[in-house]
Protein backbone atom coordinates (compact mmCIF):
# COMPACT_ATOMS: atom_id res chain seq x y z
CA UNK A 1 0.00 0.00 0.00
CA UNK A 2 1.28 3.43 -0.92
CA UNK A 3 1.72 5.95 1.92
CA UNK A 4 1.57 9.62 0.89
CA UNK A 5 2.20 11.74 3.98
CA UNK A 6 0.36 15.08 3.91
CA UNK A 7 2.21 16.55 6.87
CA UNK A 8 6.00 16.40 6.99
CA UNK A 9 8.60 19.04 7.54
CA UNK A 10 12.38 19.32 7.35
CA UNK A 11 15.08 21.91 7.94
CA UNK A 12 16.64 23.48 11.00
CA UNK A 13 14.03 25.05 13.26
CA UNK A 14 14.39 27.55 16.08
CA UNK A 15 13.48 24.94 18.70
CA UNK A 16 15.39 21.75 18.01
CA UNK A 17 13.24 18.62 17.84
CA UNK A 18 14.76 15.51 19.42
CA UNK A 19 15.06 13.96 15.96
CA UNK A 20 14.78 15.81 12.67
CA UNK A 21 15.84 15.91 9.02
CA UNK A 22 18.09 18.85 8.24
CA UNK A 23 17.86 18.52 4.46
CA UNK A 24 15.42 17.16 1.91
CA UNK A 25 17.81 14.26 1.34
CA UNK A 26 17.77 13.50 5.08
CA UNK A 27 13.98 13.56 5.01
CA UNK A 28 13.93 11.03 2.19
CA UNK A 29 16.13 8.75 4.30
CA UNK A 30 13.65 9.05 7.17
CA UNK A 31 10.79 8.31 4.79
CA UNK A 32 12.63 5.23 3.52
CA UNK A 33 13.06 3.93 7.08
CA UNK A 34 9.31 4.30 7.66
CA UNK A 35 8.30 3.11 4.17
CA UNK A 36 6.60 6.39 3.32
CA UNK A 37 6.50 6.78 -0.45
CA UNK A 38 5.77 10.47 -1.00
CA UNK A 39 5.16 13.52 1.14
CA UNK A 40 3.65 16.97 1.02
CA UNK A 41 6.23 19.02 2.88
CA UNK A 42 7.17 22.40 4.25
CA UNK A 43 10.51 23.76 5.41
CA UNK A 44 10.90 24.74 9.08
CA UNK A 45 12.06 28.18 7.92
CA UNK A 46 8.68 28.74 6.25
CA UNK A 47 7.25 28.77 9.76
CA UNK A 48 10.13 30.07 11.90
CA UNK A 49 11.41 32.70 9.47
CA UNK A 50 9.76 35.03 6.97
CA UNK A 51 7.90 33.05 4.31
CA UNK A 52 9.83 35.16 1.80
CA UNK A 53 12.96 33.30 2.91
CA UNK A 54 11.34 29.98 3.77
CA UNK A 55 9.30 29.51 0.60
CA UNK A 56 12.37 29.87 -1.60
CA UNK A 57 14.41 27.59 0.65
CA UNK A 58 11.74 24.92 0.31
CA UNK A 59 11.49 25.22 -3.46
CA UNK A 60 15.24 25.04 -3.92
CA UNK A 61 15.66 22.09 -1.55
CA UNK A 62 12.96 19.86 -3.02
CA UNK A 63 13.58 20.66 -6.68
CA UNK A 64 15.59 17.51 -7.33
CA UNK A 65 13.24 15.10 -5.53
CA UNK A 66 10.02 14.02 -7.18
CA UNK A 67 8.82 12.22 -4.02
CA UNK A 68 8.56 15.56 -2.20
CA UNK A 69 5.74 17.98 -2.98
CA UNK A 70 5.91 21.51 -1.67
CA UNK A 71 3.48 23.86 0.03
CA UNK A 72 3.78 27.65 0.03
CA UNK A 73 3.32 29.60 3.26
CA UNK A 74 0.86 32.46 2.83
CA UNK A 75 0.79 36.08 4.00
CA UNK A 76 -1.74 38.85 3.38
CA UNK A 77 -0.95 40.28 -0.05
CA UNK A 78 -1.30 43.87 1.16
CA UNK A 79 2.32 44.01 2.35
CA UNK A 80 3.48 42.69 -1.06
CA UNK A 81 6.20 40.56 0.58
CA UNK A 82 5.17 37.54 -1.47
CA UNK A 83 4.71 39.64 -4.62
CA UNK A 84 1.46 40.01 -6.50
CA UNK A 85 -1.19 37.39 -7.10
CA UNK A 86 0.25 36.95 -10.59
CA UNK A 87 3.75 36.22 -9.32
CA UNK A 88 2.43 33.73 -6.79
CA UNK A 89 0.40 31.88 -9.43
CA UNK A 90 3.34 31.91 -11.83
CA UNK A 91 5.65 30.47 -9.18
CA UNK A 92 3.14 27.77 -8.35
CA UNK A 93 2.78 26.81 -11.99
CA UNK A 94 6.53 26.79 -12.60
CA UNK A 95 7.34 24.75 -9.49
CA UNK A 96 4.22 22.56 -9.56
CA UNK A 97 3.02 23.73 -6.13
CA UNK A 98 -0.52 22.64 -5.33
CA UNK A 99 -1.10 23.53 -1.69
CA UNK A 100 -0.76 26.37 0.79
CA UNK A 101 0.07 26.40 4.50
CA UNK A 102 -0.87 29.01 7.05
CA UNK A 103 1.15 29.94 10.15
CA UNK A 104 -0.85 32.95 11.41
CA UNK A 105 0.55 32.74 14.94
CA UNK A 106 4.20 33.04 13.89
CA UNK A 107 3.54 35.41 10.97
CA UNK A 108 0.99 37.57 12.80
CA UNK A 109 -2.00 38.10 10.54
CA UNK A 110 -5.71 37.52 10.76
CA UNK A 111 -7.30 34.71 8.80
CA UNK A 112 -10.26 36.83 7.80
CA UNK A 113 -11.52 37.72 4.35
CA UNK A 114 -10.45 41.30 5.06
CA UNK A 115 -6.85 40.08 5.25
CA UNK A 116 -6.85 37.18 2.81
CA UNK A 117 -9.77 37.61 0.37
CA UNK A 118 -7.76 37.45 -2.90
CA UNK A 119 -5.88 34.35 -1.71
CA UNK A 120 -9.03 32.70 -0.40
CA UNK A 121 -10.74 33.38 -3.73
CA UNK A 122 -7.78 31.88 -5.58
CA UNK A 123 -7.91 28.78 -3.38
CA UNK A 124 -11.63 28.30 -3.96
CA UNK A 125 -11.53 28.99 -7.73
CA UNK A 126 -8.59 26.66 -8.31
CA UNK A 127 -9.35 24.06 -5.60
CA UNK A 128 -6.05 24.70 -3.84
CA UNK A 129 -6.08 23.11 -0.38
CA UNK A 130 -4.95 25.11 2.64
CA UNK A 131 -3.20 23.26 5.47
CA UNK A 132 -3.21 24.52 9.04
CA UNK A 133 -2.29 22.79 12.27
CA UNK A 134 -4.68 22.94 15.19
CA UNK A 135 -2.21 24.70 17.48
CA UNK A 136 -2.36 27.82 15.31
CA UNK A 137 -4.04 30.99 16.57
CA UNK A 138 -4.66 34.57 15.49
CA UNK A 139 -6.52 37.59 16.75
CA UNK A 140 -7.29 35.93 20.07
CA UNK A 141 -8.90 32.81 18.64
CA UNK A 142 -7.36 29.42 18.22
CA UNK A 143 -7.95 25.74 17.59
CA UNK A 144 -11.36 24.63 16.39
CA UNK A 145 -12.82 28.10 16.99
CA UNK A 146 -10.32 29.42 14.43
CA UNK A 147 -11.18 26.60 12.00
CA UNK A 148 -14.88 27.31 12.44
CA UNK A 149 -14.31 31.02 11.82
CA UNK A 150 -12.28 30.40 8.66
CA UNK A 151 -14.93 28.09 7.23
CA UNK A 152 -17.74 30.46 8.16
CA UNK A 153 -16.05 33.14 6.10
CA UNK A 154 -14.92 30.84 3.26
CA UNK A 155 -17.31 27.87 3.26
CA UNK A 156 -16.06 26.43 -0.03
CA UNK A 157 -12.41 26.39 1.02
CA UNK A 158 -10.65 23.01 0.99
CA UNK A 159 -9.13 23.08 4.46
CA UNK A 160 -6.94 20.35 5.92
CA UNK A 161 -6.50 20.54 9.70
CA UNK A 162 -3.43 18.71 10.95
CA UNK A 163 -2.29 17.38 14.32
CA UNK A 164 -5.67 17.72 15.97
CA UNK A 165 -4.42 16.12 19.13
CA UNK A 166 -5.33 13.03 21.08
CA UNK A 167 -7.23 14.49 24.03
CA UNK A 168 -10.73 14.03 22.72
CA UNK A 169 -11.27 16.29 19.73
CA UNK A 170 -14.19 14.43 18.13
CA UNK A 171 -16.75 16.55 19.97
CA UNK A 172 -15.08 19.61 18.44
CA UNK A 173 -14.56 18.48 14.87
CA UNK A 174 -17.52 16.22 14.10
CA UNK A 175 -20.05 19.10 13.95
CA UNK A 176 -17.68 20.94 11.59
CA UNK A 177 -17.12 17.83 9.46
CA UNK A 178 -20.89 17.47 9.06
CA UNK A 179 -21.33 21.11 8.14
CA UNK A 180 -18.35 21.69 5.82
CA UNK A 181 -17.96 19.33 2.88
CA UNK A 182 -14.37 20.37 2.14
CA UNK A 183 -12.98 20.08 5.66
CA UNK A 184 -10.39 17.30 5.98
CA UNK A 185 -8.29 16.01 8.88
CA UNK A 186 -4.87 14.43 8.93
CA UNK A 187 -4.36 11.30 11.01
CA UNK A 188 -1.05 12.23 12.64
CA UNK A 189 -2.58 12.48 16.12
CA UNK A 190 -5.85 10.59 15.63
CA UNK A 191 -4.83 8.14 18.34
CA UNK A 192 -8.31 7.54 19.74
CA UNK A 193 -8.97 3.82 20.05
CA UNK A 194 -11.49 2.98 17.33
CA UNK A 195 -11.42 6.60 16.15
CA UNK A 196 -10.61 6.03 12.47
CA UNK A 197 -12.99 3.07 12.29
CA UNK A 198 -15.84 4.97 13.93
CA UNK A 199 -15.20 8.06 11.79
CA UNK A 200 -15.25 6.03 8.56
CA UNK A 201 -18.49 4.28 9.51
CA UNK A 202 -20.20 7.62 9.97
CA UNK A 203 -18.57 9.86 7.38
CA UNK A 204 -16.73 7.54 4.99
CA UNK A 205 -13.00 7.63 4.38
CA UNK A 206 -12.72 10.63 2.05
CA UNK A 207 -12.10 13.27 4.72
CA UNK A 208 -9.09 11.67 6.37
CA UNK A 209 -5.54 12.05 5.05
CA UNK A 210 -2.57 10.06 6.26
CA UNK A 211 -0.11 12.34 8.00
CA UNK A 212 2.68 11.90 10.52
CA UNK A 213 3.60 15.39 11.69
CA UNK A 214 7.29 14.49 11.31
CA UNK A 215 9.67 15.59 12.83
CA UNK A 216 7.69 16.45 15.95
CA UNK A 217 5.80 13.17 16.12
CA UNK A 218 6.83 9.55 15.67
CA UNK A 219 5.68 8.36 12.21
CA UNK A 220 5.26 4.77 13.41
CA UNK A 221 2.13 5.62 15.40
CA UNK A 222 -0.09 6.84 12.55
CA UNK A 223 1.34 4.16 10.24
CA UNK A 224 0.41 1.14 12.33
CA UNK A 225 -2.86 2.75 13.47
CA UNK A 226 -4.01 3.09 9.87
CA UNK A 227 -2.65 -0.33 8.87
CA UNK A 228 -4.55 -1.96 11.74
CA UNK A 229 -7.81 0.01 11.63
CA UNK A 230 -10.97 -2.05 11.22
CA UNK A 231 -11.88 -0.55 7.82
CA UNK A 232 -11.96 -1.89 4.27
CA UNK A 233 -8.85 -2.08 2.10
CA UNK A 234 -10.42 0.51 -0.20
CA UNK A 235 -10.94 2.92 2.70
CA UNK A 236 -7.40 2.31 3.95
CA UNK A 237 -5.94 3.11 0.52
CA UNK A 238 -7.97 6.30 0.28
CA UNK A 239 -6.62 7.53 3.61
CA UNK A 240 -3.06 6.32 2.97
CA UNK A 241 -2.67 8.13 -0.34
CA UNK A 242 -5.80 8.30 -2.51
CA UNK A 243 -7.49 11.25 -0.83
CA UNK A 244 -4.41 13.47 -0.95
CA UNK A 245 -3.71 12.50 -4.55
CA UNK A 246 -7.32 13.39 -5.41
CA UNK A 247 -7.06 16.78 -3.69
CA UNK A 248 -3.84 17.62 -5.49
CA UNK A 249 -5.10 16.31 -8.84
CA UNK A 250 -8.15 18.54 -8.83
CA UNK A 251 -6.08 21.71 -8.36
CA UNK A 252 -6.47 23.86 -11.47
CA UNK A 253 -3.17 25.62 -12.18
CA UNK B 1 17.93 -4.46 7.48
CA UNK B 2 15.74 -1.38 7.67
CA UNK B 3 12.44 -2.92 8.76
CA UNK B 4 12.61 -5.56 11.48
CA UNK B 5 10.79 -8.87 11.36
CA UNK B 6 8.68 -7.77 14.30
CA UNK B 7 7.64 -4.59 12.50
CA UNK B 8 6.77 -6.55 9.36
CA UNK B 9 4.65 -8.95 11.42
CA UNK B 10 2.70 -6.18 13.15
CA UNK B 11 2.19 -4.28 9.89
CA UNK B 12 0.85 -7.40 8.19
CA UNK B 13 -1.09 -9.10 10.98
CA UNK B 14 -1.73 -6.25 13.42
CA UNK B 15 -0.27 -8.39 16.18
CA UNK B 16 2.60 -10.73 16.92
CA UNK B 17 2.51 -14.19 18.42
CA UNK B 18 6.12 -13.87 19.53
CA UNK B 19 5.60 -10.45 21.07
CA UNK B 20 2.40 -10.40 23.13
CA UNK B 21 1.97 -6.88 24.49
CA UNK B 22 1.26 -5.96 28.12
CA UNK B 23 -0.40 -2.59 28.70
CA UNK B 24 0.73 -1.28 32.08
CA UNK B 25 -1.34 1.92 31.94
CA UNK B 26 -4.99 1.44 31.08
CA UNK B 27 -8.36 2.67 32.28
CA UNK B 28 -12.00 1.66 31.77
CA UNK B 29 -15.34 3.34 31.07
CA UNK B 30 -16.45 6.76 29.83
CA UNK B 31 -14.78 9.98 30.99
CA UNK B 32 -15.43 13.71 31.10
CA UNK B 33 -13.54 15.33 28.23
CA UNK B 34 -13.52 12.73 25.50
CA UNK B 35 -15.73 10.58 23.29
CA UNK B 36 -14.72 6.91 23.44
CA UNK B 37 -15.98 4.51 20.75
CA UNK B 38 -14.78 1.56 22.86
CA UNK B 39 -15.15 2.25 26.60
CA UNK B 40 -16.39 -1.04 28.09
CA UNK B 41 -14.32 -4.00 29.22
CA UNK B 42 -15.73 -6.04 26.31
CA UNK B 43 -14.83 -3.26 23.85
CA UNK B 44 -11.36 -3.11 25.31
CA UNK B 45 -10.90 -6.87 24.98
CA UNK B 46 -11.83 -6.63 21.29
CA UNK B 47 -9.21 -3.92 20.83
CA UNK B 48 -6.64 -5.90 22.80
CA UNK B 49 -7.23 -8.99 20.67
CA UNK B 50 -6.95 -6.95 17.47
CA UNK B 51 -3.60 -5.49 18.58
CA UNK B 52 -2.13 -8.53 20.31
CA UNK B 53 -2.34 -7.08 23.82
CA UNK B 54 -2.56 -10.02 26.22
CA UNK B 55 -3.07 -8.14 29.47
CA UNK B 56 -4.03 -4.63 30.59
CA UNK B 57 -3.49 -3.21 34.06
CA UNK B 58 -6.26 -0.67 34.58
CA UNK B 59 -7.82 1.84 36.92
CA UNK B 60 -11.40 2.72 36.05
CA UNK B 61 -12.15 6.33 35.18
CA UNK B 62 -14.89 6.37 37.79
CA UNK B 63 -12.38 5.41 40.48
CA UNK B 64 -10.25 8.44 39.61
CA UNK B 65 -13.17 10.50 40.91
CA UNK B 66 -14.65 8.28 43.64
CA UNK B 67 -12.43 5.57 45.08
CA UNK B 68 -15.46 3.46 45.96
CA UNK B 69 -15.54 2.69 42.23
CA UNK B 70 -12.26 0.79 42.58
CA UNK B 71 -14.50 -2.18 43.21
CA UNK B 72 -15.62 -1.96 39.55
CA UNK B 73 -12.15 -3.06 38.49
CA UNK B 74 -12.25 -5.95 40.96
CA UNK B 75 -15.38 -7.18 39.19
CA UNK B 76 -13.76 -6.80 35.77
CA UNK B 77 -10.65 -8.71 36.86
CA UNK B 78 -12.84 -11.43 38.34
CA UNK B 79 -14.84 -11.67 35.10
CA UNK B 80 -11.80 -11.55 32.78
CA UNK B 81 -8.85 -12.84 34.85
CA UNK B 82 -6.81 -13.62 31.76
CA UNK B 83 -7.09 -10.10 30.36
CA UNK B 84 -7.06 -7.61 33.25
CA UNK B 85 -5.27 -6.65 36.42
CA UNK B 86 -5.93 -3.46 38.36
CA UNK B 87 -4.47 -0.53 40.25
CA UNK B 88 -6.27 0.78 43.33
CA UNK B 89 -6.68 4.54 42.92
CA UNK B 90 -5.74 6.68 45.92
CA UNK B 91 -7.52 10.05 45.99
CA UNK B 92 -5.73 12.32 48.47
CA UNK B 93 -8.77 14.58 48.65
CA UNK B 94 -10.38 11.89 50.81
CA UNK B 95 -7.56 10.96 53.21
CA UNK B 96 -9.96 9.42 55.70
CA UNK B 97 -10.59 6.66 53.17
CA UNK B 98 -6.97 5.89 52.36
CA UNK B 99 -6.06 4.21 55.66
CA UNK B 100 -9.01 1.84 55.38
CA UNK B 101 -8.38 1.15 51.69
CA UNK B 102 -4.76 0.26 52.39
CA UNK B 103 -5.77 -1.94 55.33
CA UNK B 104 -8.08 -3.96 53.13
CA UNK B 105 -5.84 -3.95 50.05
CA UNK B 106 -4.59 -7.51 50.53
CA UNK B 107 -8.14 -8.81 50.42
CA UNK B 108 -8.77 -7.38 46.98
CA UNK B 109 -7.69 -9.92 44.41
CA UNK B 110 -6.36 -8.74 41.08
CA UNK B 111 -4.80 -5.47 42.26
CA UNK B 112 -1.06 -5.17 41.66
CA UNK B 113 -0.63 -1.83 43.42
CA UNK B 114 -1.80 1.77 43.52
CA UNK B 115 -2.51 4.55 41.04
CA UNK B 116 -1.86 8.25 41.78
CA UNK B 117 -3.30 11.03 39.58
CA UNK B 118 -1.75 13.98 41.35
CA UNK B 119 -1.99 16.58 38.55
CA UNK B 120 -5.76 16.16 38.67
CA UNK B 121 -6.18 15.51 42.40
CA UNK B 122 -4.00 18.57 43.15
CA UNK B 123 -1.82 17.07 45.87
CA UNK B 124 1.89 16.45 45.21
CA UNK B 125 3.02 12.84 45.22
CA UNK B 126 5.23 13.78 48.17
CA UNK B 127 2.18 14.78 50.25
CA UNK B 128 1.73 12.92 53.55
CA UNK B 129 -1.69 11.96 52.23
CA UNK B 130 -0.04 9.38 49.99
CA UNK B 131 2.19 7.98 52.76
CA UNK B 132 -0.03 5.08 53.90
CA UNK B 133 -0.20 3.71 50.35
CA UNK B 134 3.49 4.30 49.65
CA UNK B 135 4.60 2.66 52.89
CA UNK B 136 2.38 -0.34 52.21
CA UNK B 137 3.60 -0.60 48.62
CA UNK B 138 7.19 -0.38 49.81
CA UNK B 139 6.66 -3.05 52.43
CA UNK B 140 5.04 -5.44 49.95
CA UNK B 141 7.01 -4.52 46.84
CA UNK B 142 3.85 -3.36 45.03
CA UNK B 143 3.59 -1.26 41.89
CA UNK B 144 2.69 2.43 42.11
CA UNK B 145 1.67 3.95 38.77
CA UNK B 146 1.87 7.72 38.97
CA UNK B 147 0.68 10.16 36.34
CA UNK B 148 3.83 12.25 35.87
CA UNK B 149 4.32 15.40 33.82
CA UNK B 150 7.27 17.64 33.14
CA UNK B 151 7.68 20.62 35.51
CA UNK B 152 4.44 19.79 37.31
CA UNK B 153 4.22 21.01 40.91
CA UNK B 154 2.40 17.75 41.69
CA UNK B 155 4.21 14.93 39.90
CA UNK B 156 7.36 16.06 38.09
CA UNK B 157 10.31 13.69 37.65
CA UNK B 158 12.12 15.57 40.43
CA UNK B 159 9.31 14.71 42.84
CA UNK B 160 9.48 11.07 41.74
CA UNK B 161 13.18 11.19 42.57
CA UNK B 162 12.34 12.31 46.12
CA UNK B 163 10.02 9.33 46.52
CA UNK B 164 12.64 7.00 45.04
CA UNK B 165 15.13 8.16 47.66
CA UNK B 166 12.71 7.16 50.42
CA UNK B 167 10.92 4.13 49.01
CA UNK B 168 13.44 1.67 47.59
CA UNK B 169 11.27 -1.45 47.40
CA UNK B 170 8.04 -0.17 45.84
CA UNK B 171 8.09 -0.25 42.04
CA UNK B 172 7.56 3.37 40.97
CA UNK B 173 6.11 3.65 37.46
CA UNK B 174 6.41 7.12 35.94
CA UNK B 175 3.24 7.27 33.86
CA UNK B 176 3.85 9.31 30.69
CA UNK B 177 7.56 9.39 31.64
CA UNK B 178 7.32 12.92 33.05
CA UNK B 179 6.14 14.14 29.64
CA UNK B 180 8.27 16.97 28.31
CA UNK B 181 10.95 16.95 31.01
CA UNK B 182 12.69 14.09 29.27
CA UNK B 183 16.25 14.58 30.44
CA UNK B 184 15.31 14.57 34.12
CA UNK B 185 12.84 11.70 33.73
CA UNK B 186 15.43 9.56 31.96
CA UNK B 187 18.02 10.36 34.62
CA UNK B 188 15.64 9.29 37.40
CA UNK B 189 14.72 6.14 35.49
CA UNK B 190 18.41 5.37 35.03
CA UNK B 191 19.60 6.16 38.56
CA UNK B 192 16.97 4.33 40.61
CA UNK B 193 16.55 0.58 40.14
CA UNK B 194 12.90 0.69 41.25
CA UNK B 195 11.84 3.54 38.92
CA UNK B 196 10.43 2.77 35.46
CA UNK B 197 9.61 4.99 32.47
CA UNK B 198 6.09 4.27 31.23
CA UNK B 199 5.51 5.29 27.63
CA UNK B 200 1.82 6.26 27.37
CA UNK B 201 1.62 9.52 25.34
CA UNK B 202 5.41 9.90 25.59
CA UNK B 203 5.84 7.51 22.67
CA UNK B 204 4.34 10.08 20.30
CA UNK B 205 7.35 12.37 20.62
CA UNK B 206 9.74 11.48 17.83
CA UNK B 207 13.11 10.27 19.07
CA UNK B 208 12.27 10.01 22.74
CA UNK B 209 12.15 6.20 22.78
CA UNK B 210 15.64 5.99 21.28
CA UNK B 211 16.85 8.49 23.89
CA UNK B 212 15.36 6.45 26.74
CA UNK B 213 16.81 3.20 25.45
CA UNK B 214 20.24 4.73 24.96
CA UNK B 215 20.42 6.39 28.38
CA UNK B 216 18.25 4.36 30.74
CA UNK B 217 18.19 1.03 28.87
CA UNK B 218 15.24 -0.84 27.41
CA UNK B 219 14.81 -2.82 30.64
CA UNK B 220 13.60 0.33 32.41
CA UNK B 221 10.80 1.11 29.95
CA UNK B 222 7.18 -0.07 30.10
CA UNK B 223 4.40 0.12 27.54
CA UNK B 224 1.02 1.76 28.27
CA UNK B 225 -1.82 3.30 26.30
CA UNK B 226 -4.45 4.86 28.59
CA UNK B 227 -6.89 2.48 26.83
CA UNK B 228 -9.76 3.18 26.03
CA UNK B 229 -8.08 6.48 25.12
CA UNK B 230 -5.41 5.48 22.64
CA UNK B 231 -5.34 2.74 20.04
CA UNK B 232 -2.57 0.34 21.17
CA UNK B 233 -1.41 0.23 17.55
CA UNK B 234 -0.41 3.88 17.82
CA UNK B 235 1.99 3.27 20.70
CA UNK B 236 3.17 -0.09 19.37
CA UNK B 237 3.90 1.57 16.01
CA UNK B 238 6.01 4.21 17.74
CA UNK B 239 8.04 1.49 19.46
CA UNK B 240 8.37 -0.54 16.25
CA UNK B 241 9.55 2.38 14.09
CA UNK B 242 12.05 3.71 16.64
CA UNK B 243 15.72 2.98 15.92
CA UNK B 244 16.14 0.29 18.54
CA UNK B 245 16.61 -3.48 18.33
CA UNK B 246 13.90 -6.12 18.39
CA UNK B 247 15.31 -7.23 21.77
CA UNK B 248 14.66 -3.71 23.06
CA UNK B 249 11.13 -3.88 21.61
CA UNK B 250 10.43 -7.18 23.39
CA UNK B 251 11.70 -5.67 26.67
CA UNK B 252 9.44 -2.63 26.31
CA UNK B 253 6.32 -4.31 24.97
CA UNK B 254 6.12 -7.26 27.38
CA UNK B 255 9.24 -8.67 29.08
CA UNK B 256 9.71 -5.92 31.67
CA UNK B 257 6.01 -5.95 32.54
CA UNK B 258 6.00 -9.73 32.90
CA UNK B 259 8.79 -9.50 35.46
CA UNK B 260 7.02 -6.78 37.42
CA UNK B 261 3.56 -8.29 37.67
CA UNK B 262 4.47 -11.95 37.97
CA UNK B 263 4.97 -11.86 41.77
CA UNK B 264 1.57 -10.23 42.22
CA UNK B 265 -0.55 -12.54 40.11
CA UNK B 266 -2.99 -14.50 42.22
CA UNK B 267 -4.73 -15.87 39.18
CA UNK B 268 -2.87 -16.95 36.09
CA UNK B 269 -2.52 -14.50 33.22
CA UNK B 270 -3.05 -15.69 29.69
Amino acid sequence: MKFFDCNMSFGTSMIRPIRYAETAQNLLEEMDYCSIDEALVYHARQRDDSPVIGNDMLLNEIEAFNRLHGTLAILPLQTEELGTMETIVRKMKERNIRAFRAFPAEHRYLMTRTSLAPLYDLMVERNIPLFIDITQSCGGISGWHLVSTILSEVPDLTLVVTEHGPWGHDRYFRPLIEKHENLHLDTSRYELDGGITDFCKKYGAVKLLFGTGYPKWNPGGPKLTLAGADITTKERRKIASGNLERLLRRVKM
Amino acid sequence: MRVSQLTKEFMKEGRSESCPVIDMHAHLGPYQGIYFPNPTSEDMIRTMDRCGVKLAVSSSHASLIDTKANLEMAKVVKKYPDMFRAYWVINPNYPERTKDEVAHFSEMEGFVGFKFLSDYHKYPITSPRYEPALKYADEKGLLVLMHTWGNSPYDSPSLVEKLAEEYRNAKLLMGHSGYGEWEKAIQVGKDYPNVYLELCAAYTVNGVIEWMVKEAGSQKILFGTDLPWFDPHYGIGCVLFSRITDEDRHDILHRNAEKLIKPHLRTSAR
